[in-house]
């Protein structure tokens, strides 16, 4: 699918944390239906710049603006230990506006894609960090976003996984979707369509 | 239904499923009042002040860990379409009845053994260890967001509550002091019961309103859209 207009503009934002420079006057765009895979060395602020674009921290200046709906997935799994992936999709759903019904079937739709065991009576605190990972991705889909930041959402997949985790990306694009991706796989970043790289900040070396 | 409030409960539902299917934790915050009153028994009807009192640890104990392991989840609520004070007030919906449910146990329990001479009034000053309990958790989880720290002042504040004099000045400072009151107002048949209600009511609401203060900033997401 052509790309569309821009879903997420990001002019000139800085953060920093103490005395860390960790983000300076970074500018991006990302366009729907466009792949963009974000790297950078570890402290390079990729997390952070993704958690600012989703309206979770403030940046220090600069500006960030999103067309539509926005689907986080971080990179650590924002989810009850003791709840099952039924209970997250009902409680997420309803967070967007979804009854139970819709929100168990689409959320069942999202978790076969990845290969997750649909119904199972498992709470998180018992899965893999693999298929707490497809939990984590499926909610941040939940509510069918038009921008997807994604902050390494592939850790703890297997390779099979991992391979169908890009197919799914390129779909998401396709369909209209801005994607954000967080990698540092080198070997995949020829599936994005576009790479922005975050540099370091000399004052992070002191850190 | 209104959607804000099913929202409220959707999340009273799920911090109940959360917090019943911690068996062993809540089994032992449970076990906790009753070894201080149980080991305090022989030394006559004080220990079901002290038994009461202790009861704070159950119910805010159960509040801290339920409020700071939706932590890291809240904020993503909050970006899904939840608002703070739905989060909040889902909380207490189910945690205050549970304090209720745990008081009830608890006071079935003490009562054919210390034999108060107000049983109601007694069920009701545990009760409002219960009522302030939920906030005190709720305010220390998020003064104070981490785990340890968060135990800490909660067996800080409500082992002082304990270990002081009802009499002197600190006990009257800490927000258990008027459940106290009620609780002995149970045992003995004697004492206003109107002062000490709205003590703990005055402690609750201005506990809530410290954890608003400080989980509001922690929860907010910057509105970004164009």
């Amino acid at each position: 699918m052509a790309e569309t207009a821009d879903q997420l503009v990001v002019e000139g934002v800085s953060k920093a944390y103490r005395h860390a420079i960790v983000l300076d006057r970074v500018s991006m765009s990302v366009a729907g239906g466009e792949i963009v895979a974000l790297t950078g060395e570890n402290g390079a602020g990729k997390s952070t710049l993704m958690r600012i674009c989703a309206g979770l921290l403030r940046a220090d200046s600069g500006r960030v603006r999103v067309a539509g709906a926005v689907g986080y997935c971080p990179q650590t799994p924002g989810l009850f230990e003791l709840l099952t992936a039924d209970e997250h999709l009902v409680m997420f759903g309803r967070g967007l506006g979804l009854g139970r019904t819709t929100a168990l079937r689409r959320g069942h739709e999202l978790l076969d894609e990845f290969g997750f065991p649909v119904g199972a009576r498992v709470v998180t605190a018992e899965m893999s960090g693999g298929t707490r990972q497809k939990l984590n991705l499926a909610v941040a889909l939940l509510g069918d976003p038009g921008l997807l930041l994604l902050d390494e959402p592939y850790q703890g997949f297997d390779r099979g996984t991992y391979v169908n985790f890009w197919d799914h990306c390129r779909t998401w694009s396709d369909a209209g979707r801005a994607v954000v991706v967080v990698t540092h796989m080198l070997a995949e970043l020829g599936r994005a369509d576009r790479i922005v790289e975050l540099p370091s900040h000399p004052t992070q070396d002191r850190l | 239904m209104n959607e804000s409030l099913s929202r409220i409960v959707i999340m009273a539902e799920m911090h109940g499923r959360d917090l019943i299917r911690r068996h062993i934790a809540i089994g032992l915050l449970v076990a906790l009042p009753l070894s201080f009153y149980f080991s305090s028994v022989g030394e006559g009807r004080d220990a079901v002040g002290t038994g009461g009192v202790a009861m704070a640890f159950a119910v805010g104990g159960a509040t801290v860990f339920s409020a700071l392991s939706s932590m890291e989840v809240d904020q993503r609520l909050v970006m899904s379409g939840y608002r703070p004070l739905e989060l909040l007030i889902g909380r207490l919906l189910f945690l205050c009845p549970f304090g209720v449910v745990i008081s009830g146990i608890f006071t079935a329990v003490m009562s054919p053994i210390s034999h108060p001479d107000d049983l109601g009034v007694l069920l009701l000053g545990v009760c409002a260890v219960a009522a302030v309990a939920v906030p005190f958790g709720i305010a220390v989880a998020a003064v104070v967001p981490r785990e340890l720290e968060a135990t800490l002042v909660l067996i800080g504040v409500v082992g002082i509550q304990l270990a002081v004099r009802h009499t002197s000045t600190v006990a009257k400072a800490l927000p258990f002091y008027g459940p106290r009151l009620l609780i002995e107002a149970g045992l003995t048949g004697r004492g206003g019961i109107a002062a000490p209600l709205l003590e703990g009511a005055f402690y609750a609401v201005a506990l809530l309103l410290v954890a608003r203060v400080f989980v509001g900033p922690r929860l907010s997401v910057t509105a970004t859209r164009s």
